[in-house]
């Protein structure tokens, strides 16, 4: 059974993802609206992979990934960024504070499904 | 059926939430609107506004509304400069804002209706463009100190500094997350509903802990924090020792604005515009139904743990201890519905609360100067009530301010004041109805013009109402703007009457004002029932309505006097009772059902002054239920007076024996 | 091009557009109401609300059949109106092409004619394009 984080401020986007990765199988989901229950989460418990959307109250996406990378023990954690600003120079720093994979909203389920596949570990 | 997932099958969950983000940015326009009356700014709303519109921006691209999308990029790039700016918007940014917000609503509202969502319109994507935001920047506020100020943006500098210069404390709180304190529902999310509910809170940070050897050791969450409250207090919300919390120093500029006196506890203020921290919950109405279900059905058990109690007793069991117990849940049980019934009880202050807006943007609209005088105080509406009423009201509120405010010259020149007033008032009458007025000091309604307009005599407030609330009509040829589509006022008679079961009446005079007096029953939806049974079907009957429940049997039933074949065929017959005979009616006869049953008892009621009985089968029992409308045309039928639910799920039918009473045709003859 | 549900009434398949309805509900019974038309199989309680159900296989004139777990209530709104509608069964959802609606052809079943908006062909079947405000009584609502 895979851990997954689904963390997004909207109730809507966390149904919405969780729906497009229920495909998936042998997975449990858990939620999280804030970055910074986000932080808490994943500290206190081990998860095999984050979607982490970039626009939330009071701690962005980028200072989540950052702080979390700043953990040894979830330095290898797979989180997947979801975020409206899709172009390159976000992309970049995005993928720079040490995400593990980049999906520009709006976004059909298949891409999602497919960078999460991508990233889980077998 | 593929596997394939459809993300538009959320475009439900997309309306929902797209309409609660819109009331958030409402109230931070505003909220931003009213501070720039008094002079001052709101970086934290201008952000929170900024975060709303980039969310919704984010959903509509998901459920694939264009539109929606465009117009909340555009407010959203506006708005993001405002804040990188620290955080103020001038009048002009706030009526674009407004406008655009509305236009986004507009078109949420026919994705809701599932009717085609019209583009973003050119001109209002060209104006929010045009509407610079960079110039709104204030001064860049000083240093707070420490290491804070590296971590804060400028907007939210400005706002420690507002604070601090009105002498509110900062504190910089730390919380460490733990299994056991999850365990002990203390977390980071309860941690920050708690400081909210005392103080403001700045900023929370993430920090990495190191053990005395340098290696991390886990993580925690440094808190800056402006609060009034005492440091006991904010210890025990993050669950530390009070000892080690301490207030930081925040050097204050010396400001010749005095600092107000600052009131011991800082609680919420304004429009809390963060999700987080609000006292209230918000709840789907079906939800609370479900609750009731369930209620109803913890009650259906009850009774028959009761039966089998009779059971043993009857066995010779000593069941007194348990009887005791018994009496007890029923107790706690009709308390319980009580409490639930009363959820659903909404405030009417709440209810009332977006008109406030809809005057500033109509009165703005029409150039005119209007402002909303409310006195509900702490008068309470059933939901259903509240959900009905409130379209009526903004069109008689829509309406009070487009059509009778007067333009300010016109009220000047005339010796009113300039800002004209619109004002609801609420009283709780005694026949346990709610009384609304809503009243303008505009110009009145011309009676004359309004009998020319639709060519009918009118001599009085009653008749003019009537003819307002015809279908269709209008006091203006063109359709404005902000009235004169949507609700009408015959809608407003609908469901203040018809819907409601209430009151509505009318008082006008020209050049002085209009007042409307809605009066709509508060309780509509908790009535104390009877239900029976009768031909197999379960009915219930307001409380209120039976005068007396006798079982049949022992009385003598004869055919009246005079049998006539009309009486005869509608089951019509005589019942001895205490020295009365009254007419004893049939009521699956009078319903048309026939199942063969046989009736043990009789309900009395009193029918345009005299008392007749109606032959049931058999009592269930008496309890407290929420009463629902039943107005579709299909099912609208001679004494069906509602529907409500007594535990199954199922409707049950309420009926109104005074309008079967009426020895007139048969129900379905 | 847009979505239908589409379902069975009799020996034919009916579609109304997915735009219309609200949820597909299963059927056990439905609260009969006195004094409303023989079509009205009742009233039933979908999510909190009160739904009035009409009998299609009543309303189109067809004998009934005994009680299957297919049945099912189509949940539709017509304006401020919601209304269900009894059918035989409920499985599918088709996309049809709003272009290609034909008036319907006069061997369609006398009783439900007057119900019929339209047919449409798509994935090579028939489907009868529902007049749902005449189902329910449109004109109930007017004139009393």
């Amino acid at each position: 059974m895979k851990r997954l984080l689904i963390v997004d401020d909207s109730k809507l986007m966390r149904d919405m993802v969780a729906a497009c990765l229920r495909p998936l199988g042998a997975v449990t989901f858990e939620f999280a609206g804030t970055g910074l229950e986000a932080i808490e989460r994943l500290a206190l418990a081990g998860f095999d992979l984050v979607v982490l959307d970039l626009n939330m109250p009071d701690v962005g996406g980028i200072e989540v990934i950052e702080f979390v990378r700043a953990q040894d023990r979830l330095k290898t954690l797979p989180i997947l960024i979801v975020t409206t600003r899709g172009d390159d120079a976000s992309r970049a720093r995005v993928l720079d504070a040490g995400a593990s994979g980049f999906l520009a909203k709006p976004f059909a389920p298949e891409q999602i499904l497919d960078e999460v596949r991508k990233l889980l570990p077998a | 059926m593929s596997e394939r997932v459809d993300l538009k099958e959320f475009i439900g969950g997309f309306v929902v939430e797209a309409e609660d983000l819109l009331a958030t940015a409402n109230a931070c326009l505003l909220e931003i609107d009213t501070a720039i009356s008094d002079g001052k700014s709101k970086p934290k709303a201008v952000r929170d506004l900024f975060r709303t519109l980039h969310t919704i921006k984010g959903l509509a691209g998901m459920v694939g509304v264009e539109p929606i999308m465009e117009l909340a990029h555009a407010l959203e790039t506006l708005l993001r400069t405002a804040d990188r700016a620290g955080g103020a918007l001038q009048r002009g940014a706030v009526e674009v804002s407004l406008q655009a917000v509305r236009a986004i609503g507009e078109r949420v509202r026919l994705v809701a209706e599932g009717r085609p969502v019209p583009a973003a319109p050119a001109r209002l994507i060209e104006q929010i463009n045009a509407t610079d935001a960079s110039s709104q920047t204030i001064e860049a506020p000083p240093e707070i100190g420490g290491e804070w100020d590296a971590r804060l943006s400028a907007s939210e500098r400005q706002q420690v500094f507002l604070d601090v210069q009105r002498g509110v404390p900062a504190w910089t709180l730390v919380f460490v997350p733990s299994e056991d304190r999850a365990a002990r529902g203390i977390t980071i999310a309860t941690v920050r509903t708690g400081l909210a509910a005392i103080g403001e809170i700045i900023k929370v940070a993430p920090r990495t802990q190191l053990d005395a050897s340098g290696k991390q050791a886990g993580i925690k969450f440094e808190i800056l924090l402006l609060s009034t409250a005492p440091a006991a207090r904010l210890a025990e919300v993050i669950d530390a020792d009070p000892a080690t919390v301490v207030p930081i120093a925040v050097p204050v500029a010396t400001a010749a604005a005095s600092a107000e006196p600052v009131p011991e506890l800082e609680p919420e203020r304004e429009a809390d515009i963060s999700r987080i921290g609000r006292a209230t919950v918000r709840v789907e109405l079906d939800r609370l139904d479900e609750l009731q279900d369930q209620l109803a059905a913890m009650i259906v058990s009850r009774f028959r743990l009761e039966r089998e109690l009779a059971a043993q007793h009857a066995r010779g069991v000593d069941v007194r201890k348990l009887r005791e117990v018994t009496d007890l849940q029923a107790r706690q049980l009709r308390d319980l519905r009580r409490a639930i019934l009363r959820v659903r009880m909404v405030r009417v202050a709440e209810v009332l609360e977006p008109l406030a807006l809809l005057v500033r943007s109509v009165a703005r609209t029409s150039h005119k100067e209007v402002r909303l005088e409310l006195d509900v105080r702490d008068a309470e509406l059933d939901k259903a009530v509240a959900d009905r009423l409130l379209p009526a009201l903004i069109h008689l509120v829509r309406n009070a301010v487009d059509h009778a405010i007067e333009p300010p010259d016109l009220r000047v020149a005339g010796g009113k004041p300039r800002v004209g007033t619109v004002r609801i008032a609420c009283t709780e009458l005694a026949s346990k109805q709610l009384e609304l007025m809503i009243s303008d000091d505009g110009r009145g309604i011309d009676r004359d013009a309004v009998a020319r307009r639709s060519h009918r005599e009118i001599l009085d407030n009653q008749q003019l109402l009537e003819v307002l609330a015809t279908p269709g009509f209008s006091t203006r040829d063109a359709v404005t703007q902000t009235s004169g589509r949507g609700v009408g006022m015959d809608i407003v008679k609908r469901v203040a009457v018809q819907e409601l079961g209430g009151e509505l009446a009318l008082d006008t005079q020209i050049g002085v004002g209009t007042t409307f007096t809605l009066k709509v029953p508060l309780t509509i939806a908790i009535v104390e029932v009877f239900s029976f049974e009768c031909e197999r079907q379960s009915f219930v009957v307001p409380v209120a309505a039976i005068e007396e429940i006798f079982e049949l049997g022992d009385d003598r039933i004869e055919p009246p006097a005079r049998p006539t074949a009309e009486a005869n065929a509608k089951r019509v017959a005589l019942v001895h009772r205490r020295g009365h005979a009254l007419p004893l009616i049939s009521l699956g006869a009078r319903l048309a059902i026939d199942k063969g049953t046989v009736a043990k008892n009789a309900l009395v009621i009193r029918h345009n002054g005299e008392l007749i009985a109606f032959a049931i089968d058999r009592m269930l029992g008496r309890q407290e239920v929420v009463v629902r409308p039943v107005d579709d045309p299909l099912v609208r039928a001679r004494g069906i007076a509602g529907a409500t639910d007594l535990g199954d799920g199922r409707p049950t039918l309420v009926l109104d024996l005074m309008e079967l009473g009426d020895l007139g045709e048969r129900v379905g003859a | 091009m847009s979505l239908h549900v589409t379902f069975r009434v009799g020996n034919a398949t009916y579609a109304v557009p997915a735009a219309q309805v609200l949820h597909l509900e299963s059927y056990d019974t439905a609260t009969h109401v006195p004094g409303a038309p023989a079509y009205v199989a009742g009233l039933v309680q979908v999510r909190g609300r009160l739904v009035p159900v009409v009998d299609l296989r009543v309303r189109f004139g067809l004998p009934a059949i005994e009680h299957s777990l297919d049945r099912r209530v189509v949940v539709v709104q017509n304006g401020t109106r919601v209304a269900g509608l009894l059918v035989d069964s409920a499985r599918e959802v088709v996309q049809i092409d709003e272009a290609a609606y034909q008036k319907p052809p006069d061997i369609i079943e006398e009783q439900a004619s007057g119900f019929v908006n339209g047919v449409a062909t798509a994935a090579k079947r028939l489907f009868l394009l529902v007049d749902v405000p005449r189902i329910i009584g449109e004109e109930l609502s007017h004139g009393e």
